[in-house]
């Protein structure tokens, strides 16, 4: 590794040396320590759990395949799963302690109603039954577990072998021909020492064990590993599905609050606008008389001039107010600008800016409709954010596809920094917004900024 | 006349004191919310209030509960709802206690200045105001719609001006008919619906809404 000159010419030294090292230092690694004492610690729970479930389970199948004990075989089989969900719980903690593997684990068991519905939904439990699988599976495995730490036993003891020899005077008792047995994980045919030289022949077969044994742990680890992550894990299509579930209820409730919003909006500006303009026109026409009245006799006086004017201007002011309201209201539901594509609903937004926003758009393929909107609505919700709190004097707005079917909005403002996804702030809408359509955000705004926001939705929704 | 006004938007608040002013009533109070008006009719002792509905905190049926309430605690003050939309079971709820001194009406009537102040001095003199809207809802929702079906469309239309709170005259002028035309037609609507027929204005709507709810 630290070769100079001869480096380029001489390569071989470059790729062995650092595997020597590797492979001399296997066995003093913490973690070959640490999967050495997995290995061993998780034998006993593994077989008592494993033996445990088993039973349970073919005593609860037996049983049921009687009419008379169906009831009690049922309960047996519910005991057992139960069993095997704490046991995985408890495999879990210790993966995560010595293995550094730390799984979240399934959810609650399902809960059901009445007696009936709480056995089918145990019963149903899919965690559950992928812990069965586990704690019987990890029956051969943490047998093998345990041979794999022999292989650290054997070699140590074989080390010492020279030791004992010189300090506890183990010699061959003399005529019996029996020597110093020396171990080794694989049957080898009874091995045996008969001198003091031949012990530290035991000593090199011992060091050439413990230099292997880290190996025989890690692969038996490395298969209870991938048995951990496949049955104790959190089953990939049941998060999904509740992921679905979760952002489906955030949708339907993002979108009965946009019509209660606009409801409201319309009942409290626009129509409230609409009825003080009928009203204030009809109280006009009853100051200017029944139609004709003009022909006959001057009836309008100047004083009820003055308040015609008065309720004309009234009705007109309340007209344009309304109209307005409504413009808004409308722009709120659906920018036209986003009929011309996103760049051109985004370059509006920008110097509709009271700060300065630079845009940069690139988007080849165009988004499905939701998606633009939903990019819109983000990029006028951040640039509101800018603009209302963080006090700075520009910003950049960049939206492009940045890997294949993602599009990517970010901005990027010079202002005080600070903000975070907190409950009920206008980032955590927007998160809301973003996820029914598999969409992220990340906000990244340490004190004193700047504050880079980017949302990452897919093309199509 | 004196009323109270209770509604939150202040534009059509001030326009309705306005115009009722200019018709000679005296507005006592015009208030935003439900509490005030509670507070402004122990107060004034009005006539008759005119009731937003949709107040705040909550722009649910504020209005409605007050105005509930302003009945039992003051029965002589006639009670004008009137809203953007109509529900029926707000009507149903208004109309729990009976209909003498009690309106209701869209919001948009308040474009007509004459029939609403009509409607007003009519609920406020302890009559009836029912949107035309409310008893078409009302007799939508009833249960027993199948016993308006011997009703010819004339004796409706008849009906349906009756349980809005008109007079035999007003109901002929509202047909451009003769007022005998008109009591027949009423006479018609009482003997096919089985109600024993009353001159009492009153008595009539009452039995019309009880008919209606049934």
């Amino acid at each position: 590794m630290h070769d100079t000159s001869g480096a380029a010419t001489r390569p071989s030294p470059v790729l062995v040396r650092p595997l020597v090292r590797t492979l001399l230092r296997a066995p003093l690694t913490r973690r070959a320590l640490r999967e050495a004492a997995y290995c061993l610690l998780a034998f006993p729970i593994g077989l008592a759990g494993g033996v445990v479930v088993a039973v349970l389970l073919a005593l609860g199948a037996g049983l049921t395949v009687s009419l008379v004990g169906a009831v009690v075989g049922v309960l047996v089989l519910v005991a057992g799963v139960r069993l095997a969900r704490t046991l995985g719980a408890g495999h879990r903690r210790l993966a995560s302690w010595l293995l550094g593997e730390h799984l979240p684990g399934p959810g609650p068991p399902p809960a059901g109603r009445g007696l009936l519905g709480r056995l089918d939904a145990r019963l149903r439990d899919g965690a559950g039954w992928r812990a069965v699988s586990y704690v019987l599976v990890k029956l051969p495995v943490s047998a093998l577990g345990v041979y794999a730490v022999l292989w650290w036993l054997t070699g140590l003891v074989n080390v010492t072998a020279p030791l004992r020899w010189a300090v506890f005077g183990q010699r061959p008792d003399s005529g019996e021909g029996g020597g110093m047995p020396v171990l080794t994980p694989v049957p080898a045919g009874g091995l045996e020492v008969d001198t003091f030289a031949g012990t530290f022949a035991a000593l090199a077969l011992g060091l050439a064990l413990l230099l292997l044994a880290p190996w025989s742990t890690r692969l038996v680890v490395a298969a209870d590993r991938w048995l951990l992550r496949a049955l104790l894990g959190r089953d990939r299509l049941a998060d999904r599905v509740r992921d679905l579930e979760e952002t489906r209820a955030l949708a339907v409730d993002d979108s009965v609050a946009l019509l209660r919003r606009v409801e409201r909006d319309l009942h409290d500006g626009a129509q409230v606008r609409l009825v003080a303009v009928a009203m204030s026109l009809d109280m006009a026409k009853e100051r200017l008389g029944p139609p004709g009245a003009e022909d006959a006799a001057p009836a309008v006086g100047p004083a009820d001039l003055a308040r015609v004017r008065q309720l004309v201007d009234g009705a007109h002011r309340n007209a344009t107010e309304a109209l307005t309201e409504l413009r808004d209201l409308a722009r709120g539901l659906h920018p036209p600008a986003l009929d011309d594509g996103l760049p051109d609903a985004l370059a509006t937004l920008a110097a509709r800016s009271s700060v300065p926003v630079r845009l940069t758009a690139d988007v080849p393929r165009r988004p499905t409709p939701a998606i633009e909107t939903i990019a819109y609505f983000c990029a006028a919700e951040l640039l509101t954010n800018v603009i209302k709190h963080s006090g700075a004097t520009r910003a950049d707005l960049t939206v492009e596809e940045c890997r294949d079917g993602v599009l990517r909005l970010r901005i990027v403002d010079d202002g005080r920094g600070g903000a975070t996804i907190g409950a009920g702030s206008g980032l955590a809408g927007l998160v809301q917004r973003v996820r029914p359509v598999d969409g992220r955000l990340t906000v990244h705004s340490p004190a004193g900024g700047p504050t880079t926001a980017v949302v990452e939705l897919p093309l199509h929704a | 006349m004196r009323v109270v006004i209770a509604e939150d938007a202040a534009v059509l608040r001030e326009l309705l004191a306005q115009m009722l002013a200019e018709r000679g009533h005296e507005v006592c109070a015009a208030v935003g919310d439900a509490d005030a008006l509670r507070a402004a009719v122990a107060e004034h002792r009005p006539d008759v209030t005119v009731v937003d509905i949709r107040m705040p905190p909550t722009h649910t049926d504020e209005g409605l509960r007050a105005a509930i309430d302003v009945r039992r605690a003051h029965p002589g003050t006639g009670v004008l709802l009137f809203s953007q939309y109509v529900e029926t079971t707000y009507a149903t709820r208004l109309l729990a206690d009976g209909s003498a001194g009690v309106g209701y009406l869209l919001k948009d009537r308040v474009a007509n200045v004459a029939e609403f102040t009509d409607a007003l001095e009519r609920v406020a003199a302890g009559g009836t105001a029912l949107d035309p809207e409310v008893v078409t809802q009302l007799a939508g929702a009833s249960r027993r719609a199948a016993e308006l079906a011997p009703l010819t469309g004339r004796e409706r239309e008849v009906l349906t001006l009756m349980a809005e709170g008109r007079s035999n005259a007003a109901i002929a002028r509202a047909l451009v008919v003769s007022a005998g035309t008109v009591e027949k037609h009423v006479a018609a609507v009482f003997d096919k619906l089985g109600l024993p027929v009353s001159h009492d204005h009153n008595r009539r709507v009452l039995a019309v809404i009880r008919y209606l709810r049934a």
